[in-house]
């Protein structure tokens, strides 16, 4: 490159041969703020989607998304009222004509239910024009047990498993539920609700601290505010029942109890001050099994046994595990289920597994596996002899029986809680005539637009397992789910 | 290639397939070639070994010996080798062999009654792979059909008429095994009414016993809810005994191994309807409408080199 300098006589100019490196360099261009172009060295490749979605509004506040999921709806407008349905009371719950109906759950006894947190989500409550229940053989047997109970002031003791779908949680909810008409005291710990969940009690989402009267070992501990939720509960359900029973016992309590306060009320000092609601619950507890006064059977349910049949998430202050019998409240219910409480004026005791939220708990499932198919007993597989199986003759079903798994470990004490005089029940599906009275009350309320005859009451039975409750729901109602 | 001395083709009979006393008029003698457009010229030197190692001895055919024996004697030694049959130089001869000797059967028994349509005998004849391996000649697909067309304008003949030396003809172009006399085995119920029936799709196999019943399924030993937890799977599994509305008329065991989900109910579908066929073989239009009967052939497409799956391409690399 030539350049020309600056001469000595202006207008005039000298030539120069120097090279182009000696020139000072080009001044990089500075980019333009202003300018819009894609600028050097950066990507700027920007492939529009189609279809951005803006959000519009605020985003949900917190727990607003879980409380929509675990809304529980118990009522559909656009559904049929049904004509002639029976509610359920104390005079018909066990009747055996009602049997493989559905009946309607008066309209106290859902707030009361609803109180206690009966009902899950999932179960179909919102399909229909109002709660209702299918009065299947084992409801039936659940009612005469309850009756049983009140005439020799027994103590029924019961663990409800089965299949998923099987309606082990519906069948609690009508114990419950009878147990309320027949004005019972009902404690429910629930498997799943919108506050504390059962499995709460285990996996360490509330506080806990080591209870300070305990001299046992190894040491107990006491979730406060899951105790203070559990005597609201109580409190809410039973408030028509407790409010009428007084205090006849004398507590040590932190503050005073006047004589004559309502047991109504003494949940309630619990419900407002957690750091007594263990004490309270005891002295409710000690209240409601007194025999000194007149005191109404007591119904205690759980749901989702498995959760307090193992270690908990918990952690003591050697940072073991604590077994989940050793949390004050899980405690209670083992021992009155196990039988190492009783209910000195009558009541029950039930449980219901979960076999959609399942915890690992082998110990329960061997205890229950081994009550449900003793090895003593168990019949040889025999190759059927008839010509054709008749409706009434199950089909062999070959077991295995059932040993411990060698390379597993398991808990003695949950083994030793599943007593021999408890009671196990493994829900089945339910009969043809049971699915047939379920699906005629799907027609009637208009969820189902099909004709109920004998060939889609099988075929829809075959396609739920056997019966199914859960999948019988599904296949005729819910319809595919995609 | 088939050689001969040309001074003892007079002499000796000809093989059926050659046709000389035909073509001879058409066209010249085949010696009548010069000697120098025929077989190699080494074949006067006689005695020269043209093996370079003694190994060769085990892979290829012995040399040939120009050493004259005593019954050619009188042969002059200057003689070419000229091949058995004039196809050697169509370049296909077994097949134009094959083609001309079909020929000339159809020629000489055309005239022969035919069979009614509905009586011929069904025959697998051998695919064109097979016959390329027969003659080891690149035949052409065209060319083959018109040997099968031969062969089965033969094969019309009336079988109680048809000729000794027509089927020996048509036997070396039959398949080993006929699959037209495969006939399939008749199930019948044992002695307690039990069917079984056996299905397959993709890679599961499904054996199913199907008893007169009230609609109760074991698959596995285990009810159907456990076995498919999927709705739409569940109603695969009975889909036979649902679309003819037999479900309250059975009762089915199944053992099913092998494959997934989908493959193991489809495959009981299959198996559902084979038991059920026997049970009431006038529901096969009806299982059939509901596409119970046909098995459906598709498996898993193998995957190619230098693909990633069966088909789908590595993303594409500026560089």
């Amino acid at each position: 490159m030539l350049r020309c300098s600056p001469s000595i006589h202006p207008g005039s100019r000298l030539f120069s041969t120097t090279p182009a490196f000696l020139a000072n360099p080009i001044k990089a261009k500075r980019p333009d703020p202003n300018s819009s172009g894609p600028q050097k060295g950066v990507k700027s490749l920007k492939i529009k989607k189609k279809n951005t979605l803006r959000s519009a509004g605020r985003p949900p506040a917190p727990g607003e998304r879980k409380a929509l999921r675990k809304r529980i709806v118990l009522s559909n407008t656009n559904a049929l009222e049904v004509k002639g349905m029976q509610d359920l009371s104390n005079d018909n719950m066990a009747d055996k004509q009602i049997q493989g109906t559905v009946v309607g759950l008066p309209g106290p006894l859902v707030d009361q239910l609803r109180a206690a947190e009966a009902f899950r989500t999932g179960q179909g409550w919102g399909l229909f024009r109002r709660p209702g229940v299918l009065m299947r053989e084992n409801s039936l047997e659940i009612a005469r047990d309850l009756q049983d109970v009140v005439s020799g002031k027994k103590t029924l003791r019961r663990i409800y498993t089965g299949e998923r779908g099987s309606g082990k949680s519906v069948v609690l909810l009508q114990a419950i539920a009878m147990a309320f008409l027949k004005d019972w005291v009902v404690v429910t710990i629930p498997e799943a609700s919108q506050n504390r969940i059962a499995q709460d009690l285990t996996n360490a989402h509330t506080e806990y601290a080591p209870l300070s009267s305990s001299t046992t070992t190894p040491s107990q501990y006491v979730q406060r505010a899951y105790t203070a939720s559990l005597l609201s509960r109580i409190s809410k359900a039973n408030s028509a029942v407790l409010s009428d029973l007084k205090v006849s016992l004398s507590h040590k309590l932190r503050i005073p109890i006047q004589p004559g306060t309502s047991l109504s009320h003494l949940a309630d000092l619990g419900v407002r001050d957690p750091d007594i609601a263990w004490p309270i619950f005891q002295a409710l507890w000690g209240e409601l099994t007194s025999t000194k006064a007149a005191r109404p059977p007591i119904m205690l349910t759980l749901d989702g046994l498995g959760h307090i049949m193992r270690d908990s998430q918990y952690r003591d202050p050697a940072f073991k595990p604590i077994h989940a019998h050793d949390l004050t409240i899980a405690r209670h219910f083992v021992d009155h289920l196990s039988g190492v409480r009783s209910l000195p004026n009558g009541g029950a005791v039930l449980a219901a597994t979960s076999a959609s939220n399942v915890p690992f708990a082998p110990s329960l499932a061997l205890a229950i596996d081994q009550r449900l198919h003793p090895t003593t007993s168990a019949s040889s597989p025999s190759p059927s002899s008839s010509s054709s199986l008749s409706s009434s003759q199950q089909m062999p079903v070959w077991r295995k029986p059932v040993q411990r798994n060698p390379f597993m470990t398991y808990d003695e004490r949950v083994l030793q809680s599943i007593t021999p005089d408890l009671e196990i029940v493994e829900l089945q599906g339910l009969t043809r005539e049971e699915a047939r009275g379920l699906m005629e009350y799907y027609a009637a309320s208009g969820m189902l637009r099909h004709r109920v005859d004998e060939s889609f009451v099988t075929e829809k039975w075959t396609i739920a397992g056997g019966g199914i409750v859960g999948e019988i729901e599904k296949a005729s109602v819910m319809g595919p789910r995609v | 290639m088939r050689a001969a001395w040309l001074p003892k083709l007079g002499s000796q009979p000809l093989p059926p397939w050659i046709s000389f006393q035909r073509q001879a008029p058409r066209r010249p003698d085949i010696s009548l070639f010069g000697a120098t457009q025929g077989f190699r010229r080494g074949a006067v030197v006689g005695t020269r070994r043209f093996a370079t190692s003694s190994t060769r001895n085990g892979i290829a055919a012995p040399e040939i010996s120009f050493e004259l024996k005593d019954d050619q004697k009188g042969i002059p030694r200057y003689a070419r080798v000229v091949p058995a049959s004039p196809s050697y130089f169509t370049g296909k001869p077994d097949f134009t062999d094959n083609l001309l000797s079909l020929q000339e059967l159809l020629r000489k028994h055309q005239t022969l009654p035919a069979a009614p349509p509905g009586q011929v005998p069904r025959i697998a004849w051998k695919t064109l792979a097979q016959y390329r391996l027969l003659v080891g000649e690149p035949v052409k697909a065209s060319k083959y059909h018109k040997i099968i067309l031969l062969l089965q304008r033969l094969n019309h003949i009336h079988p109680s008429l048809l000729p000794e030396e027509v089927k020996l003809a048509m036997a070396p172009y039959k398949r080993d095994i006929n699959p037209h006399e495969n006939v399939a085995n008749q199930h019948t119920a044992d002695r307690f009414g039990r069917v079984i029936g056996v299905g397959r799709r993709k890679s599961s196999t499904a054996r199913v016993w199907l008893v007169e019943g009230d609609g109760e399924v074991l698959v596995n030993g285990r009810p159907l809810i456990s076995t498919f937890p999927r709705v739409h799977d569940r109603e695969s599994a009975i889909w036979a005994l649902k679309a003819t509305g037999r479900i309250d008329k059975y009762n089915v065991w199944a053992l099913v191994e092998g494959g997934g989900t989908t493959g193991q109910a489809e495959a009981l579908t299959l198996g559902v309807a084979k038991a059920l066929l026997v049970h009431e073989p006038s529901l096969k239009p009806a299982l059939r409408r509901a596409g119970c009967i046909t098995r459906d052939p598709r498996r898993v497409e193998r995957k190619k080199p230098g693909k990633l799956k069966a088909r789908k391409m590595p993303a594409w690399v500026k560089r």
